[in-house]
């Protein structure tokens, strides 16, 4: 203040005496978060946290609304991405080193293990999370009324999960990683099948070039390495971030979370918020104001607060905080007790019988032991665009933000559920117990096989039930409610027939013991 | 009000979060190691013969050990826990204290050679069941070997001629054993030898994982499944062919020699490799030739035996009655270019591997008992050869033995290029006068009941056999 007056020795040991508090304006500027107005700075003025908007409503508060499921998606890769930073210390991408300097992150480095165990089982739970997130937005209509390209971003980021999980498969260089890597490859390659019978492979062999593409050669080696590698800490985790940054924007932008228009409180959600502190009109008369921003939202109104929301801070804050130490506790926990697999070095000459990818590409190979060319291209690429496509097909705009859109959708779920189940389970059966075409007669023309495999059959059935359905329904989110929980339906199921029940040369067996040799 | 659903939440997860915090930590600074080099330490102390030695004992830092083998790309942990190896006050105690047996480090510095080199087993691992690497969810290609073939190890960088009486014993012995039992008729070593078994080259450094366990009775290492493979073929692998007799310590011997067979290559100024080789014993090389590749599965040659997993006659081929109607070149085609069909391998360089001189040789010692006169020339060329009337012959006299359409049972392929290739003069001599010592008679004779006339038929019908369909099974 009087600064004028002050000699200059003053002025310099004032500030210094000043200086914790100066430090803490200049960082915070708003001050503490001791009243509304400067809870709600506190979110609008801070870089990390302005994503989010100053008031949070309570709905997106309630646990059994989001399940946390975005949240913990996003703290997954958060740990991955620390711990992975952590390994990449240790790691060397080369054959001749990648799997003894894994071998020291398990045996010297202090805490390696459990950070390696982490890294894993926070990259693998990112799948499992990431898809339950899916399944939270579909059945609660959240990719309606502007949401829809959201959705289709979110389709990306899945992809890019599974994407960055299987790249990271591969680099200990162990048999799993070699085999899964042949596996993919072959994945890749499936065009091949159609191209060879066309008989254009010749001239055009799409699969062939997309497989050396990959490998960096014509076979799993060193080059192969040196890319997954590339593709594991570079360029799919900068093409995720970059996704998930409009993923996020694009909610902020959308006006948060998606609620249900009536929405009323319950007795129970004062057991996750605090409210207002304010007592006051929100809009006293003598104040101005400025327009701030333009959001979809109803005009809230006047003189009366924006009905049931509640500043972000503490409450949106805490609830993220709580859900972050719980992803942290339970990756940790799971991590100090299972040890992420390590098998013995990968040698070219000792194939693995059967030889698999990751558990969450099993389904897929499964679909690929009826037709590689349907199991590696078609089948996968038909559902992620017909995940993709759903908003657009979809676009009934009532009961956004409420479980399967009523009692109506719940019954439609679980009656899809059952009938799936029961004509999956039975499709396999009839595969696993009589074959396919090719068994019965095997002098069958493949494309006969690529048109007619039990995949197709039973993405044909998925489609045509929902079609009866909307049919039945008169509406087609009822439909999408339908063949979205045969989708879950099936990758489960067929994840499970392929990580459990399938054995040596791709036959069944119902335990692992009644394996032949080995 | 207070947010308690999730300040719970925070609270209960954070306690999870310190008290694992706390366990890892404490996993962390208590490995197993550790606690073997404070019982080592102590035991110096114990020992020590005065306090200026206990002192510095008392100073010795418990920390990990760990050897760099740079030439060898190998990481050895093991001294982590076996401090005592090179100690010589450690010499009654304890294993892992206990000083290495022998004066073998003198010769072979830890700090150059490390462990596992000689041993196997994990060397990066710092506790003991990985580091041995027993069980198969340690899933390490190396486990520890058994001290009992320990001494393969030192063939890796020396001669057995050096090895003869420097405790390789076994490895010379089971060389010798290798050489006289026939191993080679069937599998190949550097390029020599038969084709129905593995190749052996670098067998004994090949991963666990490459042997099946599941039909071995002992311990699951590689090592008993070779001994077992050795006692019983098929046990072990059920579809084997492999023919062999030996006894308990015969195959101790030979599991040993075939252990020591490895493919590492070891640094040249770590060898002791002379590049000399075993002395040739046996006098005679044809006998010992015929030893190393035709033992296992002709025998003493004297009588023609029915093998069940070849599913046909081995034939006598030092049978006098054999070598009477089989001249030299009939012998020569025959081993250089075995016989199709059957499991005579093709002998000749570009195949098995043997020298025309070696092919020679062994021809000279198979026939040394061949007697002097001739069989009584036939003259198939002076006969008119009906071939119906031979098939008719043939469908009465030879399909129990040769088969329905010669494909041959008890007796020979008559389908197989070397029959049918066969000069037809060789073919009705034998007809007629039978094979000693085998199940064919001589049906020339009163008791065949074939004039020359039926036999010179029935040998034109066979050679038209591989113009004729059949579909083999």
């Amino acid at each position: 203040m009087n600064d004028l007056k002050q000699s200059g020795i003053n002025k310099f040991k004032n500030n210094l005496k000043d200086l914790r508090n100066s430090f803490l304006r200049s960082f915070i500027r708003e001050g503490k978060p001791i009243n509304d107005l400067s809870r709600a700075a506190v979110m609008a003025n801070n870089f990390f946290l302005h994503v989010q908007g100053a008031k949070t409503h309570v709905n997106t508060l309630r646990p059994g609304y989001t399940l946390g499921l975005g949240l913990i998606s996003l703290y997954l890769l958060l740990i991955t991405v620390i711990t992975g930073v952590l390994l990449m210390i240790f790691y060397n991408p080369s054959i001749e080193n990648a799997y003894n300097t894994i071998k020291d992150i398990n045996y010297v480095v202090f805490t390696g293990r459990l950070v390696r165990n982490m890294h894993k089982w926070a990259g693998e739970g990112m799948i499992i999370s990431v898809m339950l997130h899916m399944a939270r937005v579909f059945y609660t209509s959240s990719y309606k009324k502007g949401r829809e390209f959201n959705w289709v971003i979110g389709i990306v980021l899945l992809i890019l999960t599974l994407g960055i999980n299987l790249s990271g498969y591969m680099l200990p260089w162990d048999q799993l990683s070699y085999w899964a890597l042949v596996i993919v490859a072959n994945i890749i390659q499936s065009p091949k099948e159609v191209t060879d019978v066309l008989g254009i492979t010749k001239y055009f062999d799409m699969g062939g070039f997309s497989k050396e593409l990959f490998l960096g050669g014509l076979t799993a080696g060193k080059e192969s390495l040196t890319r997954v590698y590339l593709l594991h800490i570079m360029l799919l985790p900068l093409i995720l971030f970059i996704f998930l940054g409009v993923h996020f924007w694009r909610i902020r932008k959308d006006g948060g979370l998606t609620k249900p228009e009536a929405f009323e409180l319950k007795e129970s959600d004062t057991r996750y918020i605090s409210g207002p502190e304010r007592k006051t009109e929100v809009f006293s008369t003598n104040k101005t104001y400025g327009l701030m921003e333009l959001v979809k939202t109803r005009t809230p109104a006047v003189s009366r607060d924006i009905e049931n929301n509640l500043l972000s801070w503490p409450n949106l804050i805490l609830a993220e905080t709580a859900v972050f130490f719980l992803t942290l506790a339970i990756v940790m926990v799971y991590s100090f007790y299972i040890d992420a697999p390590l098998r013995e070095l990968a040698n070219p000459l000792i194939p693995e019988n059967p030889a698999k990818a990751p558990w969450y590409f099993l389904g897929l190979q499964e679909l690929l032991s009826y037709s590689a060319f349907m199991g590696g291209v078609g089948l996968p690429g038909l559902a992620l665009l017909g995940l993709a496509l759903i908003p657009y097909l979809d676009r009934e705009p009532q009961h956004i933000g409420i479980w399967f859109s009523g009692k109506k959708g719940r019954y439609i779920a679980l009656e899809s559920l059952v009938v799936g189940t029961f004509v999956l389970v039975g499709l396999l059966a009839i595969v696993i117990k009589f074959g396919w075409f090719r068994t019965w007669w095997p002098d069958v023309p493949q494309l006969l096989i690529i048109l007619i495999n039990p995949g197709n059959i039973w993405v044909g059935f998925m489609i045509m039930w929902s079609l009866f359905v909307i049919k039945r329904t008169d509406s087609t989110r009822m439909g999408a409610i339908a063949l979205f929980t045969m989708f879950l339906l099936s990758y489960v199921i067929l994840t499970y027939v392929g990580t459990e029940l399938r054995g040596p040369n791709w036959g069944f067996y119902w335990y692992k013991s009644q394996w032949p040799v080995h | 009000m207070l947010n308690r659903f999730y300040l719970w939440v925070l609270f209960l997860s954070s306690l999870v979060l310190i008290a694992y915090t706390v366990f890892v930590t404490y996993q962390e600074i208590t490995p197993e190691w550790k606690k073997y080099q404070v019982e080592y330490k102590e035991l110096l102390i114990k020992e020590a013969k005065d306090e200026n030695i206990r002192k510095k004992v008392k100073a010795m830092d418990i920390k990990l050990q760990q050897i760099y083998l740079g030439v060898l790309n190998k990481v050895d942990r093991c001294t982590s826990c076996h401090m005592g190896v090179e100690n010589p006050l450690m010499v009654n105690e304890k294993v892992p204290f206990k000083q290495h047996r022998g004066d073998y480090l003198k010769n072979h510095p830890v700090e150059i050679f490390g462990c596992t080199v000689c041993h196997y087993g994990q060397g990066r691992a710092p506790n003991r069941k990985e580091a041995h690497g027993i069980g198969r969810d340690t899933y390490w290609d190396y486990p520890i070997m058994n001290l009992e073939y320990i001494q393969t190890s030192c063939a890796l960088c020396h001669d057995l001629t050096f090895l003869k009486d420097r405790g390789g014993e076994k490895v010379v012995a089971g060389e010798r054993l290798f050489r006289q039992k026939g191993c080679m008729g069937c599998h190949k070593l550097e390029g020599v030898g038969g084709v129905l078994g593995k190749s052996l080259d670098g067998i004994g450094s090949q991963p666990i994982a490459y042997f099946p366990m599941r039909y071995v009775k002992g311990e699951k290492t590689v090592a008993q499944w070779i001994r077992e493979h050795e006692e019983e073929p098929r046990r072990v692998v059920p579809d084997s062919q492999m023919r062999v007799d030996v006894t308990p310590e015969e195959a101790d011997f030979l599991t040993t020699y075939i252990m020591s067979l490895r493919s590492e290559e070891i640094p040249r100024k770590l060898r002791r490799l002379t590049g000399a080789k075993m002395p040739e014993e046996i006098k005679d090389e044809g006998e010992s030739l015929y030893k190393m590749y035709c033992i296992a599965c002709h025998g003493n040659g004297k009588a023609s035996v029915f093998d069940e997993a070849f599913k046909r006659t081995i034939p006598a081929i030092k049978n006098p009655a054999f070598l009477k109607v089989a001249d030299d070149k009939f012998i020569r085609e025959n081993m250089s270019e075995g016989r199709a069909g059957t499991q005579m391998t093709a002998w000749k360089a570009a195949a098995a591997g043997l020298t025309e001189q070696q092919i020679e040789k062994i021809i000279k010692y198979i026939t040394k008992d061949r007697p002097k006169e001739r069989p009584v020339p036939f003259g198939f060329a002076l006969f008119k050869v009906n071939i119906n009337h031979g098939e008719e012959i043939f469908k009465s006299r030879c399909v129990a033995c040769h088969g329905e359409n010669g494909e041959g049972g008890v007796g020979l392929n008559l389908r197989n290029p070397v029959v049918q290739k066969a000069d037809p003069e060789f073919l009705t001599i034998t007809v007629r006068d039978g094979r000693e010592g085998t199940a064919m008679i001589s049906f020339g004779s009163k008791d065949g009941g074939l004039t020359s006339q039926d036999i010179a038929d029935v040998v034109g019908y066979v050679r038209t056999l591989s113009k004729k369909k059949y579909k083999s099974h």
